[in-house]
């Protein structure tokens, strides 16, 4: 018991430092939580940020970023979000898909089904990769934006 | 057992592993947040806005936890957090498995495409939450900061 109580006190004393070391150099380096790009909408980040269900739709009604469907062109094709292009992971190539025109700096919004679902941000990387500077990744995917009943569409 | 907790040699090299371990794996988290972020997020287990908070604390715990075990300052705390550290680790490493994500553990580098989750990195984490237990319940002082200036204090002033 003494044991535990000498541990908590300790590790207590531990985070405390921790914690204001993390938030005065994350401060002073503008990264992490004082980035000037955290913001959803923000221009110029270069690492994929998730973006809340909430900040999807400000964009999505705005209009100011291009939806990339990241699932299979079947699961695209049954239903996505209005106005989205699809560009499955799979066999994915910046050359032939259909962002090979799309601006480097344009703010891309890139989804796939869910909080479960990983092509999004596999999609991200290689955009990353690929010179694109400004992409966001949905947290809640395909399935969040049906459940909130949002615009969509079909594709044949 | 007793003897081997007990083992001023044994605590020390424990002790020094641990602790490089975690201020080497601790750097790249420091110097990228936003990468380390964004490895926290992959898992999936945490609301959108809390990976950044996460990522801008959790490698300093690392930093100082791993300091800490190398001076001989705090060994208890120091190991009793990096015991709980590891056991969430894993536990997400696991819940990652299981849900059949393939992403990288983010323990080590920041790269997607290295350091993927896998039972192997499980098996290591198990290794490293002994080797924390390990230093928790060890009871020797030896080899520590603290020891080193109450050894030295007298003799100086001797001098």
């Amino acid at each position: 018991m003494i044991r535990l109580r000498q541990a908590l006190r300790e590790a207590m004393a531990l985070l405390v430092v921790a914690a204001a070391l993390g938030f005065i150099y994350t401060a002073a380096t503008e990264k992490g939580l004082f980035a000037r790009t955290i913001s959803g909408a923000a221009a110029g980040a270069t690492t994929p940020q998730m973006i809340s269900a909430e900040e999807v739709w400000s964009l999505f009604q705005s209009g100011s970023a291009l939806f990339v469907d990241s699932r299979h062109d079947f699961d695209y094709r049954a239903g996505h979000i209005k106005g989205a292009i699809n560009v499955p992971l799979k066999d994915f190539d910046v050359s032939t898909s259909a962002l090979r025109d799309v601006a480097r700096d344009r703010l891309i919004v890139i989804y796939c089904d869910g909080a479960d679902c990983n092509s999004s941000i596999e999609l991200a990387v290689k955009l990353a990769k690929a010179g694109f500077k400004n992409t966001r990744i949905s947290f809640g995917g395909w399935r969040e934006w049906v459940e909130a009943k949002h615009p969509t569409e079909q594709s044949r | 057992m007793k003897s081997l907790l007990a083992h001023p040699h044994v605590v020390l090299l424990t002790r020094v592993f641990l602790g490089l371990l975690f201020i080497v794996s601790s750097l790249e988290k420091i110097v990228d947040p936003a990468a380390f972020a964004h490895s926290i997020a992959n898992y999936r287990l945490l609301p959108a806005w809390l990976p950044m908070t996460v990522a801008t604390i959790l490698p300093w715990i690392e930093l100082l936890c791993g300091f800490s075990l190398l001076f001989g300052i705090f060994i208890r705390g120091s190991a009793f957090l990096i015991s709980a550290m590891l056991i969430v680790f894993t536990l997400a490493v696991v819940s990652g498995i299981l849900r059949g994500l393939d992403i990288s553990c983010g323990c080590f580098t920041q790269d997607p495409a290295a350091d993927k989750i896998g039972w192997m990195k499980v098996l290591q984490n198990s290794t490293l939450i002994v080797l924390s237990l390990f230093l928790y319940f060890s009871n020797t002082e030896r080899f520590t900061l603290f020891s080193y200036i109450q050894q030295s204090t007298p003799r100086r002033r001797s001098t």
